[in-house]
């Protein structure tokens, strides 16, 4: 956790309005959340911190979900992270969960859908630590 | 005699072409036109679920939900077409039409009513894509009976589309846009090309026509006195998050004559130079830009002001800020001079908390021959206040009440006339900037000292945050008592709770889901609603004040201020491009206009939406099935036969499949002579329960029912003018079955009853829909009559649509239990109401056979 005790999540999706409506409904609930709509922005950003938790798509301009998940991964193997991705895209989401995904949503999903899932994935990195 | 031919060689023509489609495959095809038609359906109630805020989607979404539902409802139309082989061509060039619709909507390019201009009478809340949201508030708030607004109209953007295409200015507007990105040209040197291009633009033959006959029924409506006009811009994104408040121009005591002028230059503002800027730095499209105008009656005002419903100067401090001047209200508006200025408690009585009254030297007044000036204030008025206590309670509670009705704080533009009424000028959201960033992360903590009444239980069909009182509706309980701003509590959701939903500020109900009808009015008023919470009615009591989080499913005991703040700050979901991209394509694809099949728009080109082409089908479809003649040229036996029953309903069951029970040992298969059926060969659910209730001991009246003689005529002269027209209609009660669905029709005692219902284990697909026109008597009795049929049909939770003496009731995303009890109901009703209107002498018969219905229906 972060020096505030806060969940730290961040948000990469490269249509706003997912982030727009997600961080709010976080914050809410006492998440600490930063969002990125550019894949660029968003794997400067993880150079210089960690997050507890990352969500993100897997189909965007730039660098791809794919790739930005390996790199997350890479320098934190103990972040987490959630797929949310259109049923297009449900077969690549499926293989990302053999590179250590903790889970996938399937794009449109409900806020109380995904806070359960963010749920999950703390306890897990509470087990873990 | 030529009609008749016709009819004659048509009917042969269907007769020969049907041979072609064996029954085998006509029942095969009408299974699939019933599967897609749920299919279409469901598709539709899933979509208008994502506009309650429970979802998270995206324009990824969008794209795919329009492919999939125009690939089903072409598929829906490929299967009725196999059944009537080129008998309803038309369906095909009516879907072209929707599906250029809702492409060009996905591709940026709106597409908007034809039509010019509007009174605000005739504006409702979901006409803003046209109207514009100032003059569609206003129109919202006259018909809430909120407050008074002034006369006027709304000149649309599709009257702003056609001018800039009349006088070809897309090109030089591009062209100038381009020179300013590129950097060829200054913000000031692109925004003067574009406005002297606008304003010497002709206005349209067809606007201006528009333009005289609006004016003219405004002028109608003054009478005598002078009309002046106020024309202000109303433009798309005034209001929402991106505030353009201010950017645009608004003209004050404009001369009708004028009006063209004035026009012209409030298009012409949306092209100023911090308009083009606000616009680039939050990246709009370039052809974004749709200013409609609002044209108003003005008002001869002797104070006018600005009220914010919540005082956005501290948190601290929650009141109603009032600014008031002299005279015309724009130098307040504007910030040029100093007004007096009022805090008021937002409790009722509104106390005035603080007050400064300004030295207030001039004011703005009407000038005669068109324009408004400053005037200096006589010396006795220049040092007292501008408004009397009486109306700073006035203000207070009006701009209360219109932040309850618009689910968010309000930043209200008023006047007082010369007789002192007050007048709404205009009402937008009032955006509420703190300067703690950090309350929204504190919020968790917060929250924590509000003890939880109801958590984690519930399916969302709206989001929000509302508190009020508690108000049970108990069985029985008259819903007018319904408090303003009250929470509604439910055992069940019905749509019999519409009527008061506007003036909720929440629902909660024990049972119901985000799929059916309260559900989508919950929508329509953005109510906090949340359904399905189990118990409900059993934690929350009667006056206690609540707050519901829909977002969270969590019911707070008392007003948690923190979360209604926090709501009130936020970006709202229907403020985003997304959203409204969603509302606009459900106006093109879900709304049903079909509603009378014996109206004469019932036609293929008659279909305005997807919706209408899925209803359109399902009645016809069902016409080509009680078409079937017995036995068919090739000797087919039709599958089913004539229903033994202890009541005289002459029924045919056909069954198409799964809805009687195979080989059974009773049934035999005769050629050429009809076959019986015992009710308990019968599968099919919905037509179990139908008999179930059809013959309930001692409902059917057997003894004939004395007709008196101007009965009697009048069902003469309509036997023979309205059903000559539909003669299938004329023979063969007919039920239509499969193992979960079922058709009736029937003619009993001069009246039609449709009743169509399919029933699964899946509750989002399960439907019921009841339909009854006609009778023996005069209009008075048989609408009597059907007054009784919606009282009756509106208690078991149907939606209910009343025009004279046809009734349409329709309920859906049942559990399959509960569409057996309405089945059997209906049942029931159908046996009550045979020969009802005849003894519908007066309205109190209405009440007393409620009564009686409500009595037999109870019993089992």
């Amino acid at each position: 956790m972060t020096t505030t005790g806060k969940t730290s999540i961040l948000i990469l999706d490269d249509e706003p309005i997912v982030s727009k409506r997600l961080q709010p409904a976080l914050e809410k609930r006492g998440y600490e959340v930063e969002s990125f709509y550019e894949s660029i922005k968003a794997m400067a950003r993880i150079q210089e911190r960690n997050f507890d938790i990352v969500v993100t798509d897997l189909k965007m301009e730039g660098i791809d979900g794919m790739q930005f998940l390996a790199e997350v991964k890479k320098l934190s193997p103990r972040t987490e992270i959630i797929v949310i991705t259109g049923f297009a895209t449900m077969d690549t989401a499926k293989e990302s969960m053999r590179k250590g995904v903790f889970d996938f949503l399937a794009k449109p999903f409900k806020l109380g859908e995904i806070q359960e899932v963010i749920k999950k994935a703390e306890e897990h990195i509470r087990a873990g630590a | 005699m030529f009609g008749l031919f016709d009819h004659i060689r048509t009917k042969l023509l269907h007769m020969r072409r049907r041979e072609q489609v064996s029954l085998a495959a006509l029942f095969s095809n009408f299974q699939q036109v019933l599967e897609l038609n749920n299919r279409v359906l469901t598709t539709f109630a899933s979509m208008h679920d994502k506009l309650g805020g429970d979802y998270i989607f995206d324009l990824q979404y969008l794209r795919s939900s329009k492919q999939y539902i125009l690939e089903t409802v072409r598929e829906l139309i490929d299967a009725f077409d196999a059944m009537a082989p080129g008998r309803y061509s038309a369906l095909y060039d009516s879907f072209r039409a929707i599906r250029n619709k809702l492409d060009s909507e996905l591709e940026r390019r709106p597409v908007l009513p034809d039509i010019m201009a509007v009174p605000f009478e005739s504006i409702g809340h979901n006409d803003m894509d046209e109207a514009g949201a100032k003059s569609t508030r206003l129109a919202m708030i006259a018909e809430a009976a909120a407050a008074e607004i002034p006369s006027g109209f709304a000149v649309t953007t599709s009257a702003y589309r056609l001018f800039m295409e009349y006088n070809d200015l897309g090109t030089g507007i591009r062209n100038a846009e381009e020179g300013w990105h590129g950097g060829t040209m200054t913000v000031q040197e692109s925004s003067g090309k574009i406005r002297s291009q606008i304003l010497s633009g002709t206005i349209p033959p067809r606007l201006r026509r528009a333009l005289n006959r609006e004016l003219e029924a405004l002028r109608r409506k003054y009478g005598d006195d002078p009309l002046h006009l106020a024309v202000r811009s109303s433009a798309w994104g005034e209001d929402g998050a991106l505030s353009f408040a201010g950017q645009y121009d608004s003209f004050l005591n404009v001369l009708p004559e004028d009006l063209h002028d004035a026009y012209r230059k409030v298009l012409a503002s949306a092209y100023s130079p911090a308009a083009m800027e606000y616009r680039r730095e939050y990246d709009f499209e370039p052809d974004e830009v749709f200013m409609a105008v609002s044209v108003q009656a003005m008002i001869d005002a002797r104070t006018s002001g600005v009220a914010y419903s919540l005082s956005p100067v501290s948190q601290e401090i929650n009141g109603v800020e009032i600014a008031a001047v002299w005279g015309l209200g724009s130098p307040i508006v504007s910030g040029t001079v100093e007004g007096d200025r009022f805090l008021v408690s937002r409790r009722e009585g509104h106390e005035v908390i603080s007050q400064s009254i300004a030295h207030k030297k001039a004011a703005m007044r009407n000038r005669s021959g068109g324009s408004v000036g400053m005037e200096p204030v006589s010396e006795a008025l220049c040092d007292i206040s501008s408004l009397s206590e009486g109306e700073i309670g006035l203000i207070a509670d009006t701009a209360i009440r219109l932040e309850q009705y618009f689910k968010t704080p309000q930043d209200m533009e008023f006047a007082f006339d010369a007789a002192g009424k007050l007048v709404v000028l205009q009402s937008r959201p009032l955006r509420i900037e703190t300067e703690d960033c950090s309350l929204s992360s504190d919020l968790s903590d917060a929250l924590k000292q509000y003890p939880v009444v109801l958590s984690g239980e519930g399916d969302v069909a709206q989001q929000g945050v509302g508190s009020g009182p508690v108000f049970v509706a108990w069985e029985g309980r008259n819903l007018e008592d319904f408090p303003v701003g009250g929470v509604l509590v439910a055992h069940l959701s019905s749509p019999q709770y519409a009527a008061v939903l506007s003036r909720a500020s929440g629902v909660i109900t024990d049972i119901g889901s985000p799929l059916g009808h309260m559900a989508t009015i919950a929508r329509e008023y953005r109510v906090p609603a949340l359904l399905n919470a189990s118990r409900a009615t059993l934690v929350l009591h009667e006056g206690e004040v609540v707050t519901l989080d829909a977002e969270q499913k969590t019911v707070y005991q008392g007003l948690v201020r923190e979360l209604r703040l926090h709501d009130y700050m936020c970006d709202h979901m229907d403020e985003t491009y997304e959203y409204r991209l969603l509302r606009r394509m459900l106006k093109l694809t879900e709304p049903l206009y079909l509603i009378d099949p014996q109206s004469s728009d019932f036609t293929p080109q008659g279909c305005q939406t997807l919706h209408d082409i899925a209803r359109f089908i399902h009645e016809k479809a069902v016409e080509i099935l009680t078409e079937i003649p017995y036995k068919t040229s090739s000797g087919d036996a039709c599958p089913g036969g004539r229903l033994e029953l202890p009541v005289p309903l002459d029924l045919v069951v056909l069954d198409i499949g799964g809805g009687l029970v195979a080989d059974h040992p009773s049934v035999v298969p005769l050629s050429g002579k009809r076959k019986t059926i015992r009710p308990e060969q019968i599968k099919s659910e919905p037509l179990h329960a139908f008999i179930e209730g059809v013959t309930l001991e001692g409902v059917w009246q057997s003894s004939p029912v004395p007709v008196d003689f101007s009965s009697f005529m009048s069902s003469m002269t309509r036997t023979f003018s309205g059903d000559a027209v539909t003669p299938h209609r004329m023979g063969q009660n007919l039920a239509v079955i499969s193992d979960c669905y079922l058709h009736l029709s029937l003619r009993l005692g001069y009246h039609f009853t449709l009743i169509d219902s399919y029933e699964s284990e899946d509750g989002a697909r399960n439907s019921v829909q009841f339909r009854f026109a006609g009778g023996v008597t005069g209009v008075t009795r048989r609408s009597r009559r059907a007054r009784f049929l919606s009282e009756v049909l509106r208690s078991f939770d149907f939606s209910v649509t009343l025009r004279e003496d046809l009734v349409v009731a329709r309920a859906k995303g049942r559990m399959a239990q509960d569409i057996s009890e309405l089945l059997r109901i209906l049942g029931i009703l159908v046996a009550y109401t045979r020969q009802l209107d005849v003894s519908m002498v007066n309205d109190a018969q209405i009440q007393t056979h409620c009564q009686e219905f409500e009595r037999i229906a109870s019993r089992r």
